[in-house]
């Protein structure tokens, strides 16, 4: 078991996770990660206010890993 | 004395459906068997052939399904007065489960005794039948909800939704109601994860439009509050002619 911390940037705006959460399987970690960046960007993108999220985690207050997650508009 | 113990259900029922005094006092002398749950107990299973239905006399409890990964939406949540598993009077086999979210206490009506009373008193089965489109009404926007509202928008409409319906068996104090969800079952209501649901929570207090602390939601600013929810409450049909 270990506490991760979930920060998030969208654009320039940072939200630290003050609380983080203890998980015990870094799988799981991995797939909140993801699935809360993309669920962020999706309506972030839409309602065009912003369009870069970053989903900072840490692991027992150490970098953990990092998911970004940019709209590219061509 | 007048028993109280389902006071919430007759109450709302008074209100929603103009039930006469003498179908609300037969009713009110059902038999009933009253039984404490603990906080996430589950009360019916997906499967389960249950023979009673239940009022929730006190507390919280959510109708939820799981699919194979093991991933949970909650589908409705459940407060003091009503029915949650009324549709098991004519569908015998449970297709969802039903937990208690908080400690509860449910009051147990054989169906037998629920079809004697509707048989005698057909004027009772019209309450039924409108309690039951009532719960469908609330489904069909909760589909709305997550299916098209932003994250923060769904969450404002849930929380507006539910104090109107806390409001109707006088479970609202000012400015301050009970939502006993954890972030991680607030997530499974609205289709998002913990981490996102937490975020929102966040963006809400930082924009002074609510707070949600240990289970209870404080509303800050009810003007922000109703212009995220966009609520437009006439799918909780309130009154007898609506």
């Amino acid at each position: 078991m270990a506490r991760f911390h979930f920060d998030i940037h969208e654009n320039d705006r940072f939200i630290e996770d003050e609380e983080g959460r203890d998980l015990d399987d870094d799988e799981e970690v991995r797939r909140l990660a993801l699935a809360t960046g993309a669920s962020i960007a999706r309506d972030a993108f839409v309602e065009g206010s912003a369009n870069r999220i970053v989903i900072d985690v840490r692991k027992d207050d150490a970098p953990f890993m990092r998911v970004a997650i940019s709209l590219s508009l061509e | 004395m007048t028993d109280t113990t389902i006071a919430a259900l007759i109450q709302r029922l008074r209100t929603t459906t103009g039930a006469s005094d003498d179908d609300l006092r037969a009713l009110e002398a059902l038999p009933y068997t009253l039984r404490n749950y603990r906080e996430n107990q589950s009360i019916l299973r997906d499967g389960d052939r249950p023979s009673e239905c239940c009022v929730i006399v006190d507390g919280f409890c959510v109708r939820s399904k799981t699919i194979e990964d093991g991933k949970r939406q909650i589908l409705s949540i459940h407060i003091p007065g009503d029915l949650p598993d009324l549709q098991n009077l004519h569908l015998a086999t449970m297709d969802h489960d039903l937990v208690a979210l908080s400690n509860c206490a449910l009051a147990f009506i054989a169906h037998s005794a629920i079809r004697d009373l509707i048989r005698s008193r057909p004027t009772v089965g019209d309450i039924f039948w409108r309690d039951t489109l009532l719960d469908a009404a609330v489904f069909r926007e909760w589909i709305v909800n997550v299916g098209q509202r932003a994250a923060h928008n769904r969450l404002a409409h849930i929380i507006v939704e539910l104090r109107e319906r806390l409001r109707m068996v006088g479970r609202v104090t000012g400015d301050a109601f009970a939502m006993p969800l954890t972030q991680e079952q607030i997530g499974e209501a609205m289709g998002v994860t913990s981490v996102h649901t937490n975020r929102i929570l966040r963006q809400l207090r930082l924009d002074g439009v609510l707070e949600f602390h240990r289970g209870t939601v404080k509303i800050l600013n009810e003007h922000k509050l109703q212009e995220l929810a966009q609520f437009d409450g006439r799918y909780l049909h309130s009154s007898p002619s609506t």
